[in-house]
């Protein structure tokens, strides 16, 4: 029986790994999407009418709410990638310039392990309109700048943006940073002799070479911004009116508050279509990628 | 890498950074400027969580405390309002503590053995799941949320702190399973063939031989989890009900409080309390904590 038991025994080890990966990812995925297809208010109603099984769908799609939550997740996403090059520009730095890498590194870091509740502590004492650093260049003289972003509406988001881009560049810094010392030093010192400048060498040669870097952080930011939650309710939880909301934030208050569950289940599956919209091209131009880098290095 | 340690190479090569060129200086300003406001928001917290509210009414956000006092920090702790509880942060760090440790154990566990399972023994189906266990790492959390809620329910636990401590079992297990794989996966089969040969079983190879090979990347898994558990606030305020919320819930009920006026003091040294203990290890092990980044990548 010795070599059967070998054979048991690893899928039974599996076994629990195996049942979280059917009821709580699979299971629970078919189930939401079933409840955005029912008329389910505070308790689930498995009832499907026929005659327009997508109306939440439709009544998604009308609210003010929803559509402010989807432009405003494109507004973050763009708003964000500034941490991607504002992470690389570090890390070339860093990386060029030797002296205190350890220091800096740790400093620009620090960021991410902290909470985003504290991040958003922070960044709303520090913008706040009486006390902040308004008052603070106001008394300076400076009276002709406004730092009272978050009680407005048409930029509390870039208020968002600021402490995400703050909480996350470090992250990307190392990245590129792990990225920039794989490439081969020759190319430095090729350059130098051709005397091509520097900031040529980055954008012809440097950039191309981490196309795959790049392509890491793109996927990782999309993560994040589609995930981004905790941040809105620490800065503005939501406001001013909904003009913070992400979908994130619209499905979590739409589950938690109005007790409408199709609704809510409605517009979790839109979140899963999104990221799925932006993954499966990504996904496959890594595969792609890492199989190009498999053959040249084969 | 060899070479690097032997020092005949410096003398041929004299470090070109004897004299600081134009360039450099520029750089290191540039990055000192970016360090600067990368520790304004710490900066900002520590010393006004040190000031009182009188100094803090005068409005300079940048001045340095004139009496050093931690009232606010007491209070903070142990005194301050959260929704209808007056009891402080306390409460939330003991269940954030409480969270902790069954989550890391029961994570960890799980994953270690899966991702050994997946990689050493010839399981038939290991690539499907494998690909599968890809894609779970990037479902988000909303679409299954409710679900997972009446499974906890239905479990008896919703409301508790093995709820949290469950959810955050689940959602890690793909990602850690797959940085477990991904480290097992090179340790040369032939070890696990004479393993098998000296009538060792799975358990026992796993114990015996995989475990005692797996120091580095427990710590890198380790501290990953310790500051994505300690830091989460969504998976705490959802499950956690009014019994178990972790600290990051309590926090951000507390700064939310809007009767009376509000002690800028109190919620500085609040946050700054939620956030010594990930700060503290990302000070102390700050290299494993960049691994874990990289591992964990695919988190985000």
């Amino acid at each position: 029986m010795g070599i059967r038991w070998s054979r048991l025994t690893p899928q039974l080890a599996l076994t629990p790994a195996v049942a979280i990966t059917a009821i709580a990812f699979i299971g629970s995925i078919g189930w939401t999407i079933l409840l955005s297809l029912t008329s389910s208010r505070r308790l689930p109603d498995y009832a499907i009418d026929w005659t327009n099984p997508f109306r939440q769908y439709d009544r998604l799609f009308a609210d003010v709410g929803w559509r402010i939550s989807l432009s405003n997740l494109i507004v973050l996403a763009i708003g964000s990638a500034l941490a991607i090059v504002f992470g690389f520009v570090l890390a070339a730095m860093i990386e060029r310039e030797r002296r205190g890498e350890d220091f800096f590194r740790t400093v620009f870091l620090y960021p991410l392990a902290i909470s985003l509740i504290v991040t958003g502590v922070a960044w709303r004492w520090i913008f706040n309109p009486a006390l902040g650093i308004e008052s603070f260049l106001h008394s300076l003289g400076m009276t002709w700048v406004s730092f009272n972003w978050l009680a407005d509406g048409r930029t509390a988001m870039y208020a968002i943006i600021l402490a995400s881009v703050w909480q996350s560049s470090g992250f990307y810094m190392a990245l590129m940073l792990a990225g920039l010392k794989a490439i081969n030093v020759e190319i430095w010192s090729a350059a130098r002799m051709d005397g091509v400048p520097l900031w040529r060498v980055y954008i012809e040669v440097i950039i191309p070479m981490m196309k795959f870097t790049f392509l890491t952080c793109a996927i990782l930011l999309s993560l994040g911004v589609i995930k981004a939650y905790d941040i809105i309710v620490a800065m503005t939880n939501g406001g001013p009116g909904q003009s913070t909301w992400l979908p994130a934030y619209f499905t979590i208050k739409a589950l938690s508050a109005k007790g409408n569950l199709a609704f809510a289940s409605a517009a979790a599956v839109m979140m899963l279509a999104i990221t799925a919209v932006v993954f499966l091209p990504l996904v496959l131009l890594t595969a792609w990628q890492q199989r190009v880098r498999k053959g040249a290095a084969g | 890498m060899t070479v690097s340690a032997s020092p005949a190479p410096a003398v041929l090569f004299p470090r070109p950074s004897k004299r600081i060129r134009g360039r450099s200086i520029a750089v290191l300003v540039f990055l000192a400027m970016a360090a600067l406001f990368f520790s304004v928001p710490l900066y900002v917290l520590v010393v006004t969580s040190f000031k009182t509210m009188d100094q803090i009414r005068e409005g300079a956000i940048f001045s340095l405390p004139e009496v050093w006092t931690f009232d606010a920090w007491r209070y903070a702790w142990d005194e301050a309002c959260s929704g209808l509880t007056c009891e402080g942060l306390k409460r939330g760090f003991v269940n954030s503590l409480e969270i902790l440790f069954p989550s890391l154990i029961a994570s960890i566990a799980i994953s270690a053995v899966t991702g050994y399972a997946l990689a050493l023994w010839s399981v038939r189906w290991a690539g499907g799941f494998l690909f599968l266990l890809f894609l779970c790492a990037f479902v988000p959390f909303q679409i299954i949320m409710y679900p997972l809620i009446v499974i906890t329910v239905n479990m008896g636990v919703y409301g508790t702190i093995w709820a949290v401590a469950f959810i955050h079992t689940v959602l890690a297990m793909p990602v850690l399973t797959l940085i477990f794989r991904n480290y097992y996966k090179d340790i040369p089969p032939e070890i696990i063939k004479a393993a098998i040969m000296d009538s060792g079983s799975f358990w026992r190879i796993f114990v015996e031989i995989i475990l005692p090979m797996s120091g580095n990347i427990l710590i890198v898994v380790l501290i990953m989890q310790i500051t994505s558990i300690w830091n989460d606030y969504l998976i705490g305020v959802t499950f956690g009900g009014l019994g178990a919320q972790p600290m990051t819930v309590n926090l951000a009920n507390m700064v939310t409080v809007t009767t009376g006026t509000v002690s800028y003091n109190v919620n500085m040294a609040a946050a700054l309390q939620t956030a010594i203990p990930p700060l503290a290890i990302y000070f102390v092990l700050g290299k494993f904590f960049v691994q874990g980044i990289a591992a964990g990548a695919v988190k985000g």
